[in-house]
């Protein structure tokens, strides 16, 4: 599972540091939260894009001011990505499948972050 | 006396027992399958949304292929053209079987869920431990291998 979580962030920072020439050779603005476009109130997860683009152009207090998630994704990912490329060079053990108590405290951990991320955008857009 | 055309509810056995992805489409697989099913569309759409009478036919035709290859297709046979090509099928967590074409066209309309938190729940596959969207969870669904 983290292996998954490094692909998708490492996938994310580089279109994130691409991001601002697809923007002025495209014109594309990414797809908009449809949350916040229907009913204005922000999803936990809006500002991201913005964030990652940030961060992946050494603007740390934009980033942290858009979306702190941000900052737990590019950890993960700096973390994971080490034990990702010695798995794949074969100098770690392949993963294991997490137990059902592993699990249940990982989606704890995931929801209280996710419920303070939200906290956090409706604070940044003025509802809170 | 056990039914051998039956198989019974989808148990994919005791937990640990097996790596738990393998038992079912990881996301690359689904990107890919919903890629094959929805990107002509997609693309037609882009290319003819400023020709009127054309895009009004090509929308009509969308919406009759999406109901045929996405609702009654996958709904009866548990494969789009999508699952198809990447050999994946569309099941009941409970029984194993297609859950049929009404709550195909359901499981479609519960992709709202997926897209209304920043389309983050398009991603939950990448971390669950049976690989399902919300809409997934929702209308209790799995993508398997076929």
């Amino acid at each position: 599972m983290p292996e998954h979580i490094t692909m998708a962030g490492l996938g994310a920072g580089l279109i994130g540091s691409a991001y601002p020439m697809i923007v002025a050779h495209t014109g594309f603005q990414g797809l908009p939260c449809p949350l916040r476009t229907l009913t204005g109130v922000p999803c936990p997860f809006c500002g991201l894009t913005t964030a990652t683009v940030a961060l992946s152009h050494g603007q740390w207090a934009t980033a942290a001011a858009t979306s702190p998630l941000a900052y737990l994704v590019a950890g993960l990912v700096a973390v994971t990505t080490p034990v990702l490329a010695a798995r794949t060079a074969g100098l770690a053990r392949p993963p294991r499948p997490w137990s059902e108590a592993a699990r249940q405290r990982t989606r704890y951990v995931a929801s209280v972050v996710v419920a303070l991320s939200w906290v956090f955008q409706l604070h940044r857009y003025g509802f809170l | 006396m056990a039914d051998p055309y039956n198989p019974g509810p989808y148990d994919p056995g005791p937990y640990n027992a097996v790596p738990t992805g393998s038992l079912y489409a990881n996301w690359g697989q689904r990107v890919l399958s919903y890629l094959i099913d929805i990107g002509p569309i997609i693309v037609l759409e882009a290319v003819f949304v400023r020709i009127l009478p054309i895009y009004v036919i090509v929308l009509l035709a969308s919406i009759a292929w999406t109901a045929y290859n996405r609702w009654y297709k996958a709904g009866t046979t548990g494969q789009s053209l999508g699952k198809k090509v990447l050999n994946l099928r569309l099941v009941s967590e409970e029984t194993g079987q297609p859950i049929g074409t009404l709550m195909a066209f359901v499981r479609d309309i519960c992709h709202i869920a997926d897209a209304i938190i920043c389309f983050v729940g398009y991603l939950f596959p990448l971390w669950d431990a049976k690989r399902q969207t919300l809409a997934d969870k929702i209308v209790r669904t799995v993508v398997i291998p076929a």
